[in-house]
């Protein structure tokens, strides 16, 4: 691949998700009003809202860490972008794989831990040990069913995967292969989204939002800029490994916005569960089912 | 209202002429400032009660933008409903200095306005803007949700103009306003903000901003140092009041 044309899909990739995430934060919060009767914010809210933050005159801020906290959790995303492939771009996802995937999409956690240790609020060091150990139970399952995925199909490259399966058609999607594995894996993806039952981390009224306690002006904007690409990589990666990925961008986004649509519309019909009962749940039934799954794929 | 038309206050004024982008940009801004207003409410007085409504489904204040955020350093609007007494003045000055400009105050109920029913009470701060500058008042015992959610939008109207600058005022008169503080709290009256430095970060040191109360408050003031970090459970240190 000419290097220009690289150049011009790794700047391209990240700022289509980004386009992308913030519809799904719409998406997201106008779903939680209608489930609450409510009408919902405008269709360029979340826009009005990264804007509003970064022109804040006041940035308060507590420190280097504090700063490079923030960019470590969106460049993370950033960088995990450049992996995910999208109808007619796939970056270096070839060069990637499934694996380095997977920790890139940690380290957004352990840049806002560094960060939010730079606060030394108490609220917010409570709040990023429960999302820390919040981690250690999603990814668990999480990896069960990357491994599951890799064996059935052979391959750890994320481009190979979606050829296999648009070349078989429904019959060859992960899902209809391995149904196990895909119904852990959204569980699994409702612990990543830190959606209800699963956010116990941010609890506004007891914690007082965790680990974004202290984060006022571009550092919370920085967050909201987090969550568009949190929301699209949890989604697209779904949709890679289960969904067929893209054949092209109509069919890509529909699979993306569909499979979200699961997870936010039973988030906030719940409250949530304690950590340790979090932990009891991601380690039992998730995991049960995505070890069931491997079985079948080995067999 | 600050009392503007008394004194003198700067308005952050749109760049002018040369060039364009800027301007735009300043508009686009104040538009986005205006359309996203987080919320940060102190709800010690009854006027607490009319908030749910307004957020929930039968008012919705989302769809304007505005949604509830928990802490200070995230929040663009303190709503404070209802009356302050003295002891609870303390802890919203202490929030509103923490809060990131551009901030706005809204005061609901006549208690906020004038004392209301707690005139003659010998605890209770009669006028919120005596103590901070407030950018808005919504009268009423209690206001209904319509009055809240018009009142908003009148501050919404305010900001995307770029006359919501209260906060400035209070960087330009903080001599005025300390003075206040210190009738009420007494003389030793000193918050973890250091204002005037604030006052000189931002370009707002007005002539009003040093004056005898701030002398008085340099006399006093201690530097603030870290809190010791101790394991066990030992004897509780003594809170002065």
């Amino acid at each position: 691949m000419h290097w220009l044309e690289l150049l011009v899909e790794l700047t391209l990739m990240p700022l289509v998700a980004f386009a992308i995430g913030l519809l799904m934060v719409l998406m997201m919060r106008r779903i939680a009003a209608r489930l609450q009767r409510r009408i919902g914010p405008p269709f360029l809210q979340p826009l009005y809202d990264i804007v509003k933050l970064f022109s804040k005159r006041t940035q308060t801020s507590h420190g280097l860490l504090h700063e490079f906290g923030i960019v470590m959790a969106v460049g993370g995303y950033v960088a995990a972008e450049t992996l995910l492939p999208v109808p007619g771009m796939n970056g270096i996802a070839e060069k990637g794989g499934m694996i380095t995937l997977l920790y890139l999409t940690m380290i957004p956690s352990l840049g806002l831990a560094l960060g939010v240790g730079q606060c030394a609020n108490p609220n917010g060091s409570i709040g990023i040990s429960r999302a820390l150990t919040a981690m250690l139970a999603y990814d668990i399952p999480f990896v069960v069913v990357i491994a599951g995925v890799a064996m059935h199909f052979g391959t750890t490259n994320l481009v190979d995967v979606v050829a296999q399966q648009q070349a078989g058609g429904i019959e060859a999607w992960g899902v209809t292969q391995m149904p196990l594995l895909a119904l852990a894996g959204l569980f699994a993806l409702q612990g990543m989204l830190g959606k209800q039952p699963f956010e116990i981390y941010v609890a506004p009224a007891e914690i007082a939002t965790g680990p974004m306690v202290e984060m006022g002006g571009k550092f919370l904007g920085g967050l909201f800029v987090m969550q568009c690409f949190q929301l699209y990589t949890a989604s697209v990666l779904y949709v890679t490994l289960f969904l067929g990925g893209g054949e092209n961008w109509i069919t890509f986004l529909a699979k993306s916005f569909a499979v979200l649509l699961i997870p936010m519309s039973l988030a906030f019909l719940f409250p949530r569960y304690r950590t340790e009962d979090m932990l009891t749940m991601l380690w039992k039934w998730p995991m049960l089912l995505g070890l069931l799954g491997l079985v079948f794929v080995g067999s | 209202m600050p009392d503007s038309d008394q004194f003198p206050v700067k308005i952050e004024q749109p760049a002018q002429g040369g060039n364009i982008f800027s301007r735009v940009f300043d508009e686009l801004t104040a538009f986005c400032r205006s359309r996203s207003l987080f919320i940060l409410h102190y709800c010690t007085g009854c006027g607490a009660i009319e908030l749910p409504p307004a957020m929930t489904s039968r008012f919705d204040m989302e769809r304007l933008g505005i949604s509830p955020m928990v802490s200070p350093r995230q929040a663009d609007i303190l709503l404070i409903t209802g009356y302050v007494s003295v002891k609870t003045l303390k802890r919203v000055m202490l929030t509103y200095e923490q809060m990131g400009s551009p901030k706005y105050v809204i005061g609901i109920c006549s208690c906020t306005v004038n004392g209301g029913m707690y005139w003659q009470s010998y605890a209770t701060a009669k006028k919120l803007n005596d103590y901070m500058p407030v950018d808005l008042y919504i009268a009423g015992c209690m206001p209904r949700p319509e009055a809240v959610i018009a009142g908003l939008r009148q501050l919404m109207d305010k900001i995307a103009a770029g006359k919501a600058n209260g906060w400035q005022d209070y960087y330009e008169r903080y001599d005025h306003y300390l003075g206040n503080q210190q009738r009420l709290f007494g003389e030793t009256w000193q918050t973890p903000t250091d204002v005037i430095a604030e006052a000189r970060h931002y370009g707002l040191f007005g002539p009003e901003t040093l004056g005898e109360h701030t002398k008085l408050l340099q006399q006093h003031q201690k530097p603030l140092e870290a809190l010791e970090m101790r394991l066990g459970l030992g004897a509780p240190e003594k809170v002065k009041p």
